[in-house]
């Protein structure tokens, strides 16, 4: 069998010999198993290998990409001989350039990405931890009425290479395992449901079946009798697992393209106070064992732990190659790896316990924002405190302001770094967050 | 590169690819080995293109291709699946392979040859993109750029994109039957960036169906380019609204959001198997105004949602949800028409050959009511009009949902008033149902290019519905 970096190089030198000027090729594969459980039976099983190729073409100084699931040459070369030819009646982009081979690289990292004991899971055992799983969410939920619970477990391994007509080649795979599940429960006429999923390079980082369950059942239990509070600004706990959302919302607009169309709240931002002046969000590419780590970038380059906001002040948008040849500046990043904010001292209880009212935030229902203002409103779920009293559960509510006045009304993080997403924060509080509710 | 419309004869394009009748026959046996109670393959061949004009320039094209085959064991509620990108027999069989596994009696099927089996066509297309040149498509692009420079003074910047795409599927089942299908679909984007008084901003409008070339008539075309225009320099003068409850008028089209988020995904039958939806104890009962019938169409001719034939090779229809008010069905898969004892509806639906099939939703419709738009404006005091939306989402058991206003009016003495952007507008379904107590006689199908997302798996959906007033939902405003 061919290895994937053959398999590009091969690729490669078709759409050269088809008449491309110069090629970008990504090869990629992955084996992913998945098993979904509910009721003591198992409900649904799915096993793929899957592999795929995406070109990036330049042919008389015009740009194409392409993607096809079919990555024998001969069904590759009628495709390859179309896809040029159209790419001849494109107008020139001068911006559309491979970087100069000397700049491209590999982050030389011990990422621990493989996990291992991946290619030794047999289905037994997938199916001992699913039972595992099922069982101890029966028992972490027997003292609610439950209508339904279902489980699973994945994993899967990808294997990826990207070569360029420029000589470049590199390639890595990572191994992820998960497991999770979601509940429903009674509530009267309701059926409230809430879910947990956690991922992982490796098996071992995954929490207890325990854990999980625990973790599942509060949230489910939180849904019971939630309903909506008087509207009102007051303090807000944006819960670790939840805090993705907002942080995104803050650095979406920081995207090369945003910002090269002037579509972005962040146009003239970069060296200003953009939050709290002791918030700092840092991407580290390089955090062993983390979802987000990789060795390079869409672009080649080698990977860089960078801030990009220290202090409160911004430090950079997040520019690839073609959005900063456009821009006329220096590339960052492509995009984000792992987004790291650090942790204080203090618990998600320590951080509310005085406060007279406060919203912990747990999950949003719908909602946007418009990247241009920076103005957002999102559905939330949660649960509502005073003086660090569980009152109630929250839903049917809405948040909105604007995302760059939210991050100055930052006040602390928590102690309980998320370590299950690419999003590697802690628990957040801000104060003043306008909540419309009844 | 664009697929035709296949001329051969039903099953002829795949076994043009060597599969034949007889190797499918193999492989539906081989995934029946274990035991199962049914099984089916699901064979797909798609292509689509898309070209994209920004900075003045069609400097970027792209292009995909996917072929493949999925398949599916079922024993009971049990599912197995495998697919294979692999069209070569021994990589089917494997898959067939891995799928049976699921099952754990000894083969009690036997499969009969595939037989043929015709389905309709809700999507005629005239003018296919296969026979549609680059230099055509190039020529769209700067002519809605054009357009969109001249109609105000203000657009500074104008992005526009152009998508079609087509999929051959054949799907066959293990008691023969043997279905083809083409699926066409053209979509086009014109995004605006405006500028007045230092004060930056965007919007867009999209058309999407399964058409071809056709499908762009110059009315069309002119609408989406103004469109497009007007929805950014609204956006330069519009406020956030106050926050709080509001009586809320949804208009004509668009607003059919709320139907699928409040009510069609409550109603997809796999929730109501599972006892796990807020609507899966109200079959029969009357949950909406006697003025309320929701209908879910296969068959709305050339609509993004139209459907010849599901995915799991089961007939579509126009179905019946609520009627006048009282909730008639579920929208049924195989599994889920099993388990209910009752017909397919033919709603089982997958995003590519990667996946299974699941109850979806095609194009969910209201029917139109008594009431005029002008009367429902007129009978609100002070309350939220609600005209453009960008995305939806639902809880299925608690039954809340939301909806993302992108533009609207306030409502104050029965009239338009300020104009409002960029808020989240909050209900619970059944809630929201019992408060629809204005239907509007002015039913419009959204043209726009919904896609709805449920499992990790995308579908072209669409919706439509008359203005409607909700007499309260959770408006997330300022102050």
């Amino acid at each position: 069998m061919k290895s994937l970096e053959q398999t590009a190089q091969e690729i490669q030198a078709l759409a050269l010999e088809l008449g491309a000027d110069e090629v970008a090729v990504s090869v990629s594969q992955s084996v992913s198993t998945e098993l979904t459980q509910r009721e003591g039976q198992l409900e649904k099983t799915q096993q793929s290998n899957s592999l795929g190729v995406g070109l990036e073409l330049l042919v008389d100084g015009k740009f194409s990409g392409h993607s096809a699931s079919d990555v024998r040459l001969e069904a590759l070369r009628p495709f390859l001989t179309r896809a040029i030819d159209a790419t001849r009646f494109l107008e020139p982009d001068p911006h559309r350039v491979l970087p100069p081979l000397e700049s491209m690289g590999f982050a030389n990292a011990n990422l621990e990405a493989n996990d291992p004991s991946w290619i030794s899971q047999t289905p037994e055992q997938r199916r001992s931890l699913l039972n595992e799983l099922e069982q101890a969410g029966k028992e972490a939920s027997s003292h609610l009425d439950v209508r339904s619970m279902t489980h699973h477990v994945w994993d899967a391994k990808v294997d990826s290479h990207v070569t360029a007509s420029n000589g470049y080649s590199a390639g890595w795979s990572r191994t992820s395992f998960g497991m999770g599940g979601e509940i429903t429960l009674v509530d009267g006429e309701r059926l409230p449901e809430a879910y947990d999923y956690r991922s992982a390079r490796h098996l071992s980082d995954l929490p207890t079946v325990n854990d999980i369950n625990t973790e599942l059942v509060k949230r489910g239990e939180s849904r019971i009798g939630s309903s909506g509070i008087t509207s009102a600004k007051m303090p807000v706990l944006l819960r670790n697992f939840a805090a993705r959302k907002l942080i995104g919302t803050l650095l979406s607009p920081l995207g090369g393209t945003s910002i090269y169309e002037k579509r972005s709240c962040m146009l003239d931002k970069i060296g200003k106070q953009i939050a709290a002046s002791n918030l700092t969000i840092s991407d580290n590419p390089h955090l062993p064992r983390a979802l987000g780590s990789s060795p390079y970038t869409g672009d080649g380059f080698a990977t860089t732990a960078r801030n990009i906001v220290e202090n409160g002040i911004l430090q950079l948008h997040m520019l690839n190659l073609y959005n900063a040849r456009r821009l006329g500046r220096a590339p960052t990043m492509g995009s984000t790896s792992n987004v790291c904010i650090a942790p204080s001292e203090k618990s998600p209880v320590d951080l509310i316990r005085d406060l007279p009212q406060c919203i912990v935030i747990e999950g949003f229902l719908g909602g946007n924002a418009n990247p241009i203002t920076g103005d957002f409103s999102y559905g939330i779920t949660g649960r509502y405190f005073e003086h660090g009293e569980f009152v109630q559960g929250i839903s049917e509510m809405n948040i909105s302001g604007n995302i760059i006045e939210l991050f100055h009304s930052f006040q602390n993080t928590a102690n309980d770094v998320w370590t299950f997403s690419s999003y590697q924060t802690p628990s957040m509080l801000f104060d003043n967050v306008q909540c419309s509710g009844v | 590169m664009s697929l035709p419309k296949p001329t051969g004869p039903t099953g002829s394009y795949f076994e043009n690819m060597g599969i034949t009748p007889e190797l499918c026959r193999s492989i539906l046996q081989t995934a029946l080995s274990h035991g199962g109670d049914d099984c089916e393959l699901y064979f797909q061949h798609s292509a689509s293109n898309s070209i994209q004009l920004t900075d003045g320039k069609v400097s970027q094209a792209s292009t995909s291709l996917d072929l493949g085959m999925g398949v599916r064991v079922i024993q009971g509620d049990q599912v197995g699946y495998s697919y294979s990108e692999d069209l070569t027999p021994g990589a089917l069989l494997n898959a067939a392979q891995i799928a049976s596994q699921i099952a754990n009696a000894g083969q009690s099927l036997t499969v009969p040859s595939p037989t043929v089996h015709t389905v309709p066509n809700y999507h005629p297309v005239e003018t296919g993109w296969d026979s549609v040149d680059m230099q055509t498509r190039v020529h769209l692009l700067r002519k809605w750029e054009q357009q969109a420079f001249a109609q105000d003074t203000r657009v500074k910047r104008v992005d526009v994109f152009l998508r079609d795409g087509a999929s051959v599927v054949m799907i066959v089942r293990a008691d023969g039957k043997m279905v083809e299908d083409w699926r066409p679909s053209s979509m086009a984007f014109v995004q605006c960036t405006v500028e007045a008084n230092g004060v930056r901003e965007s919007g867009s409008y999209n058309v999407a169906a399964r058409g071809g070339l056709e499908y762009f008539s110059e009315e069309r075309q002119a609408r989406l380019v103004s469109e497009a225009v007007n929805r950014a320099i609204f956006q330069l003068d519009a406020v956030s609204p106050p926050a709080g409850e509001y009586p809320v008028v949804l208009a004509a089209g668009p607003s059919a959001i709320l139907l699928h988020e409040a009510i069609g995904h409550g109603l997809e039958a796999d929730f109501n198997r599972k006892n796990i939806s807020i609507f899966s104890s109200k079959m029969n009962q009357q949950i909406a105004n006697e003025h309320v019938t929701i209908v879910d169409d296969a068959t709305i001719e050339g609509s993004r949602g139209a459907l010849n034939i599901d995915d799991e090779g089961n007939e579509t229809e126009r179905t019946v949800l609520v009627e006048n008010g009282v909730l008639r069905s579920y929208l049924h898969d195989s599994i889920s028409a099993k388990h209910f004892g009752v017909t397919p509806t033919g709603s089982g639906r997958r995003q590519s050959f990667r996946h299974t099939p699941i109850p979806r939703m095609r194009a969910t419709i209201m029917e139109n009511g008594p009431h005029t738009h002008d009367e429902i404006v007129a009978s609100v005091k002070k309350g939220i009009y609600c005209a453009a939306f960008s995305n939806g989402q639902v809880n299925i058991g608690g039954g809340d949902f939301a909806f993302y206003v992108k533009q609207g009016y306030l409502i104050e003495d029965g009239k338009l008033t300020r104009p409002i952007k960029d808020v989240n507008v909050i209900g619970n379904g059944p809630d929201s149902l019992s408060k629809m107590d204005m239907i509007g006689n002015d039913m419009r199908v959204d043209e726009g290019g919904w896609t709805c997302g449920k499992d990790g798996q995308g579908v072209p959906v669409s919706q439509g519905m008359p203005t409607v007033r909700v007499s309260s939902l959770t408006v997330g405003g300022m102050g």
